[in-house]
């Protein structure tokens, strides 16, 4: 509890120096707005605020889990097929080594500026990032506890379900978590270069039309949703990976 | 109750010639040479040694985790097996209890079931009258992070237990233990070994450990692992933990140690030379 209070303590200081500040000198708002104001344009707005985020979560939240899908789905077969590995592993690290913001006009370009170009985006970005720690927890399981499986008679498929995939669940979840704030990220400077809707639109839009104010309020809806998804994933981490 | 020297049966693990080299990158290390045993149906034998003596190497050639150098024999129940064969025929209790942490007690007891495919229902009821006789009743839903040492030790012992194969190789498994506890365990091991009349190796580098448990006791050499000599227990059982300190235990230690002795001074020298 009192953890908790500190936690929250922090960031209610830091606001509440924010709004001092900005009164206390009257920086205009297209430097800086204060929090009252931001928070009483996103109440004013919050119906289209709302639809933007529903957008963006939705690309962030399929990426996420394809993204996802995927980079277990290689991880696993990567371990029991080291041949595949030794294949693939190399192209994929030069692949994650570009920043996936680099493809986005080529995403862009093959699958338009509707939802499905940032999806493809962050389900690169995301499945890298989960990919990475996947595999490296897949890896560096105990040698003597798989070898204690094998001595049971535990063939590759056993040790994977029975060891390896519950060992790496701390590093799995690791990746998980990364991969929230990566998907967000992606997602809204996707929509920034070019779409019909979302948050990161609505920013870009925002600016350009000099409404700096709804500019902020988005950045304040995003920046709120991302936290309560980091903190969903946080918590499945604590309640189910209890043993790290 | 002693060896099975007396029937006609069969020795239940047979070794002849069996050595195992490691080529490493400063040269070949001889980690054990022409090793000999053979193990009746129903004997605990234990095996002491400096450490660094290959007993190890011999335990995982035994589980069938790595293979011996060419020339090896082992004859399993009469018949003859390559190391690898012998995966999945053994029980096998490594040095560290390696319970899985995400794994409460009773389902780290019965991986060894799981693994062969046994639904888990059923093997909870194999496992369900052992945690009194090992001393875990009420402890079945705990998780290992939540025992102590020698309660840990127990469950993995369970663990190798209810994998249930004619043969069972314990490396050390008292080792981590304080010098009570430990003695405890002894006794409660040989009573558990009685009445399931299992076939049980034993590594240890306590001799009153290997003297006080085993039928025979199998004394090896470091660098290269060598049987430097195999001394018959003829003490009765059951064995009162007064035991060590009669005559007869402390005139078999003496020749244990004096054997263990010679070695150790042989390889002090190594080194010092080295």
């Amino acid at each position: 509890m009192r953890a908790l209070s500190l936690a929250v303590a922090g960031p209610l200081l830091m606001v509440l120096l924010w709004e001092a500040i900005v009164r206390s000198f009257g920086v205009p708002v297209y430097v800086l707005p204060a929090p009252s104001a931001i928070l009483l344009k996103t109440w004013a707005d919050l119906p289209k605020l709302l639809d933007g985020l529903s957008m963006t979560l939705f690309e962030a939240g399929v990426g996420y889990v394809i993204g996802s899908l995927i980079a277990m789905v290689l991880a696993v077969l990567f371990i029991l097929y080291p041949r595949l590995e030794r294949v693939a592993l190399p192209a994929l690290v030069a692949m994650n080594s570009v920043p996936v913001v680099a493809f986005a006009p080529v995403a862009l370009l093959w699958f338009g500026s509707g939802p499905a170009s940032k999806i493809a985006m962050v389900t690169m970005a995301v499945a890298f990032a989960v990919f990475v720690n996947a595999h490296q927890g897949l890896r560096s399981v105990d040698e003597s506890a798989a070898n204690l499986l094998r001595s049971f008679g535990a063939g590759p498929l056993r040790q994977m379900a029975l060891l390896r995939l519950p060992a790496a669940l701390p590093s799995i979840m690791n990746g998980l978590r990364v991969a929230v704030v990566r998907s967000m990220i992606i997602a809204i400077v996707a929509e920034m270069l070019s779409a019909y809707k979302g948050l990161g639109w609505t920013i870009f839009e925002a600016t350009q039309q000099v409404d700096f104010l709804r500019a902020w309020a988005a950045i304040a809806v995003a920046s709120a949703a991302s936290m309560v998804w980091y903190g969903i994933v946080n918590w499945i981490d604590q309640r189910f990976v209890f043993w790290r | 109750m002693d060896g099975p020297a007396d029937s006609a049966a069969p020795p239940m693990l047979q070794l002849t010639n069996l050595s195992k080299t490691f080529d490493s990158g400063h040269g070949r290390l001889v980690a054990l040479e022409r090793i000999g045993i053979e193990i009746g149906c129903g004997e605990f034998v234990t095996v002491v040694g400096p450490s660094g003596c290959g007993k190890s190497t011999l335990f995982n050639i035994l589980a069938g985790l790595a293979e011996p150098d060419t020339g090896a024999k082992i004859l399993y129940n009469g018949e003859p097996r390559m190391a690898p064969e012998l995966l999945g025929k053994v029980a096998f209790m490594p040095q560290r209890d390696l319970l899985l942490p995400w794994r409460r007690v009773v389902d780290n007891a019965i991986l060894p079931l799981q693994v062969e495919g046994i639904p888990r229902a059923e093997a909870l009821k194999r496992a369900q009258p052992l945690f009194v006789e090992f001393g875990l009743s009420g402890f079945e839903r705990h998780y290992p992070q939540q025992l102590s040492g020698g309660m840990r030790q127990r469950v993995a012992l369970m663990r190798t237990f209810l994998f249930e194969r004619d043969l069972t190789l314990l490396d050390e498994p008292f080792g981590a233990l304080d010098a009570l506890t430990r003695s405890l365990m002894q006794r409660w091991l040989l009573d558990i070994w009685q009445r399931h009349q299992r076939t049980i190796l034993f590594i240890t580098h306590d001799v009153d450990e290997a003297i006080f448990l085993g039928d025979r006791v199998l004394v090896m050499t470091a660098r290269p692992g060598r049987i430097k000599l195999v001394l018959d227990v003829p003490l009765a059982r059951p064995r009162p933990p007064e035991m060590l300190t009669s005559p007869e235990f402390i005139a078999l230690k003496r020749q244990v140690l004096a054997a263990i002795e010679e070695e150790s001074i042989k390889s002090f020298q190594q080194v010092a030379e080295g």
